[in-house]
């Protein structure tokens, strides 16, 4: 589809653009920012001597992210649909490259140096994983009725997977997440599923009982208070605790100034659960749901299935980063690193994150309203 | 391309729902931890946020009876170091050991020290304090504080007492009455953050101190100096060891001065005073005793460490209250009352005195060696006559003596409102013979102290009223409003009226006429009693000589106890009590409105 020929198209068929997604998401970004500068200004003048220091890098790579996020909407996303491989293989190649090459911060080895610039390696194999599954489900959805084909795409993922667990457990749970996603929606069956299900949860339980670091992390869980190590968790919790109904105020946090460790990162939810108590975390809460409602409705008008699986895996990944860093930060589920999407700080999360949401208006520019 | 099927939509819903039945999940967790959870949380939070520093409460002024101040407060200032926000450490330490005067080690160790506040020194002068904030060192707080100031110094010193570092009474009155003087103290809340910083513009929580109350006295300033400085007098020229004079209100009890020389100067309380003995090698008679001082001076400075918590609580000591001594003569009042008032003896009853009086096997001998040969027991006390007393003892007898005793509160304390009153030593009822009754009988072989002896004695001349001796008079908040009034009523007669006012009439006559005639003071009635007594061991020929005089005989306002302390010389307490008390009446009588009385002259020249 040419561009001139959809612009002539323009008087007869309505070509549709999916406005109230870019909202949520404009509104999610300044919202983010203003959330950001109030957490991490007390870290940042210690760190830096400028409050406005992870504020203005979270900005460069907002403003990035925005050029990047209009420009792929502008592009027909079947173009990526040829890129699969290259997708694969490079995000494999560069999170094989950073074990070696990677720069160590807090003793984790995920990001790579480029001149100015660091980039987390990681965040990009989320990306090219949905790109990847996307162009080779949409290939045979024929055939993804059949349990070998669903171990099929299972294996092929498993590589990214276990390369990217090797630094970041966290980061490889939700690549794992996405897959299944996928899967589920591409495939007609259920039980398939629900036996699935039952294999990871025993899976999931001997791995745990086999370490006993992890086994530690659940006692800590259930009893954050008595351990040493539960002391970020706790300090989260008499952050969200503090709140209140109606919080402290916007940049009013007591949590924010050192007690909760690195605020700015994956505990930012628990500051703003202090700044603007139940009411703000509820209403944040309910612009990720108005968020992910957006992207079922666009992956269900999908013009093709390449497009709505595309979306799914979108909508899959900032669904389970979401879920689990708000379980994490209300100690609903035992500590991991996940940062909460749009709003913690990195710039390479927000930057491809909005190159796949770039990708899902993308998407939502394919929709015909008259087919409805 | 292959179209989005239906089974994909619908597995796109189920996703979708899943999703947002976790998310209202999630939601529902928020809503148990910031609702039900959020107290519990919010308190913890605010514990871990909040910094506590006391701000320490005035502590009660002492006044006298006429409202002058004899203990308040001054500033001063408490230094501390904040770790965390210590950034020159080298500067502070150096500026701090340059002002504070200490050792470098020591501020060192407190600088360095990782915690969240170190206090380096307290009590520091409000300059020096001022100076060392004038630095602008970041991590040096300076914290102004109260310390207890005593405007005369030594005035009184023993009775006053004084405050240790927490401003908690250590001595004297401020113990006494430490509930009511020391306040309630505040407290700064402030916010910090992780690293201890107080945070700028958080608004601090204050919550006010409780300034104590005021001590309203019955000391009377005035009369404290001027029996202070007849003291001091008596002590210079006699050479004694000390002085101790008490002066109260017979009436009520109410103590107008006690003076325990030599004082110590209250406001550095941790200073030793060397016995002041400024004409020591001058006096010939002394030298032994200059020698014998000297040899501990070098031995307290060798075994200072040992020595000096010793010789503070020495310092510290209130004679009147803490020690007891051997009343002599003095007891004979309390003799003689007990026999009027039992009436084995008139004022008339006959007796002889050879010279001394043979008791079982022992004899006791007069202070006259010739004996005073016939005598009334009126003239028996006024010449201190040890024979009469042995008679008038051994009259009575032991079961009616203890039994006096008892009746008089002699064998108890008296309540003074003053930490650490000793108790009358007292020989054992079944251990009594007729030689250690003829002595008790003149004021020898137990010991009882000033302050019992003197209450006693009120107690006998007052009308027969039990008197407890008091210096608390009442409370005043800071505006002058009496918070609470003490009252000091036993309520017990002691003795009859009749037998107080012959009493008074006998001690009346060994001032007018008696031993005690050098405390006479023209157109006053003044009765009064002597006493010379022995310390132990005997050997050491150590005096004490005291005199008990009160005014106006008839009715007396004030009684006075003057013990001089092993007097070089003469040691006869009616040659030199009696004279310090003349001194001091010669100057209080007509300071306390008591008129001298022409009449009354008359009266006592017509019984002549």
């Amino acid at each position: 589809m040419g561009r001139e020929q959809s612009q002539d198209k323009r008087q007869k068929n309505i070509r549709y653009f999916d406005y109230s997604l870019l909202v949520i998401i404009l509104f999610l970004i300044c919202f983010g920012l203003v959330m950001l500068y109030s957490t991490s200004s007390y870290n940042a003048q210690l760190k830096f001597g400028d409050g406005t220091a992870y504020l203005r890098k979270q900005l460069q790579a907002t403003v990035i992210g925005l050029v990047v996020m209009f420009a792929i909407s502008k592009i027909d996303y079947r173009i990526w649909k040829k890129f699969w491989l290259l997708a694969y293989i490079g995000a494999f190649g560069l999170c094989t490259l950073v074990l070696f090459v990677g720069s160590e911060l807090n003793g984790a080895k995920r990001w790579l140096k480029i001149g100015p610039l660091s980039i987390q390696p990681s965040e990009i194999a989320k990306l090219a994983i949905i790109v990847f599954l996307a162009s080779i489900i949409s290939e045979m959805p024929k055939q993804m009725g059949k349990f070998s084909s669903l171990i099929k795409v299972m294996i092929m993922v498993m590589p990214m997977v276990i390369i990217v667990a090797s630094e970041n457990l966290s980061t490889a749970i939700i690549i794992l997440g996405i897959a299944v996603a996928l899967v589920f929606v591409s495939s007609p069956k259920y039980m398939q599923f629900v036996v699935m299900a039952g294999v990871v949860i025993v899976f999931g339980a001997a791995f745990i009982m086999l370490e006993s670091y992890r086994a530690e992390r659940l006692k800590i869980w259930l009893n954050p208070e008595k351990y040493e190590k539960g002391f970020q968790t706790l300090q989260g919790l008499y952050a969200i605790g503090s709140g209140g109904l109606f919080g402290k105020g916007l940049g009013a946090s007591m949590q924010k100034l050192g007690f909760v460790p690195e605020a700015q990162n994956d505990m930012i939810f628990s500051i703003i659960c202090e700044e603007l108590g139940l009411f703000g975390a509820i209403c944040v809460i309910l612009l990720f749901g108005i968020l992910i409602w957006r992207f079922m409705v666009i992956a269900n008008n999908a013009q093709d299935l390449y497009g709505a699986l595309l979306v799914t895996g979108v909508m899959a990944h900032i669904a389970i980063q979401v879920i689990l860093n708000i379980a994490v930060v209300t100690n609903t589920i035992p500590n991991t690193g996940i940062s909460l999407p749009l709003i913690s700080y990195g710039g390479t999360s927000v930057l491809f994150l909005l190159a796949e949401i770039g990708l899902v208006l993308s998407v939502s520019r394919g929709i015909r309203l008259e087919q409805e | 391309m292959f179209r989005n099927k239906t089974y994909n939509r619908r597995k796109i819903l189920l996703v979708f729902t899943m999703v947002m039945l976790v998310l209202c999940v999630l939601a529902g967790r928020l809503v148990y931890l910031m609702v039900f959870c959020s107290q519990y949380y919010g308190q913890k939070a605010e514990d871990l946020h909040e910094r506590e520093r006391d701000i320490k409460a005035a502590r009660g002024k002492i006044l006298d009876t006429n409202g002058v101040v004899l203990a308040t407060n001054r500033t001063v200032c408490t230094i501390s170091v904040i770790h965390s926000q210590i950034e020159e450490p080298e500067k502070i330490i150096q500026v701090l050991v340059k002002e504070l005067g200490m050792e470098e080690a020591e501020v060192r160790k407190r600088v360095e020290k990782v915690s969240s506040i170190e206090r380096v020194k307290s009590n520091v002068d409000k300059e020096t304090g001022d100076r060392i904030r004038a630095c602008k060192l970041s991590g040096v707080k300076v914290d102004e504080d109260y310390k207890r100031y005593y405007p005369y110094d030594s005035l009184a010193s023993k009775v006053l007492g004084f405050t240790g570092g927490d401003n908690q009474g250590i001595i004297g009155l401020e113990v006494k009455y430490e509930e009511y003087l020391k306040g309630t103290s505040g407290k700064i809340l402030t916010l910090t953050d992780a690293r201890g910083v107080e945070i700028e513009n958080a608004g601090e929580r204050r919550q006010e101190p409780i300034d104590g109350n005021n001590l309203h006295l019955s000391l009377d300033y005035n009369i404290q100096m001027y029996c202070e400085q007849a003291a001091k007098r008596v002590m210079e020229q006699k050479s004694a060891d000390s002085v101790a004079v008490i002066v109260m209100n017979p009436q009520n009890g109410e103590i107008m001065a006690m003076v325990n020389l030599p004082e110590f100067n209250l406001n550095e309380p941790f200073t030793l005073v060397e016995t002041p003995k400024p004409e020591q090698p001058e006096e010939t008679e002394s030298s032994d005793e200059a020698e014998s001082s000297e040899g501990t001076q070098e031995t307290s400075v060798v075994q200072n460490a040992e020595n000096t918590q010793d010789l503070l609580n020495q310092m510290w000591r209130n004679q009147c209250i803490n020690d007891t001594y051997e009343p002599g003569s003095i007891f004979k009042v309390i003799t003689a009352a007990s026999a009027l008032e039992e009436g084995v003896v008139t004022v008339n009853d006959n007796f002889f005195c050879p010279g001394y009086k043979m008791v079982e096997d022992r004899r006791i001998r007069c202070a006259k060696a010739g004996g005073h040969g016939a005598e009334t027991f009126t003239q028996g006390i006024m010449n201190s006559c040890n024979p009469v007393f042995i008679e008038v003892g051994l009259r009575l007898g032991v079961d009616n003596f203890y039994k006096y005793f008892k009746q008089f509160g002699l064998l108890n304390k008296t309540g003074i409102d003053l930490p650490g009153e000793a108790v009358t030593i007292m020989h054992k009822k079944e251990n009594v013979g007729p030689v250690e009754l003829a002595t008790i009988s003149f004021g020898q072989s137990f010991q009882i102290t000033p302050i019992q002896l003197a209450t006693t004695v009120s107690s006998i001349i007052n009308g027969g009223e039990r008197v407890i001796p008091h210096f608390g008079v009442d409370i005043q908040d800071t505006q002058g409003n009496i918070v609470k009034t003490f009252t000091y009523n036993t309520g017990k007669q002691i003795v009859s009226k009749e037998t107080s006012e012959t009493m008074r009439g006998l001690l009346e006559k060994v001032v007018s006429e008696g031993g005690g005639n050098r405390a006479y003071i023209e157109g006053y009635s003044i009765g009064g009693k002597t006493a010379t007594s022995q310390t132990l061991p005997r050997s050491a020929h150590r005096y004490i000589s005291a005199f008990m005089g009160f005014a106006p005989a008839e009715n007396p306002k004030v009684l006075t106890l003057v013990i001089v302390n092993n007097p070089q010389g003469t040691y006869y307490g009616g040659m030199i009590a009696a004279p310090v008390v003349k001194d001091i009446y010669t100057n209080i009588l007509p300071y306390l409105g008591i008129e001298r009385d022409e009449v009354v002259q008359e009266e006592s020249d017509s019984s002549q």
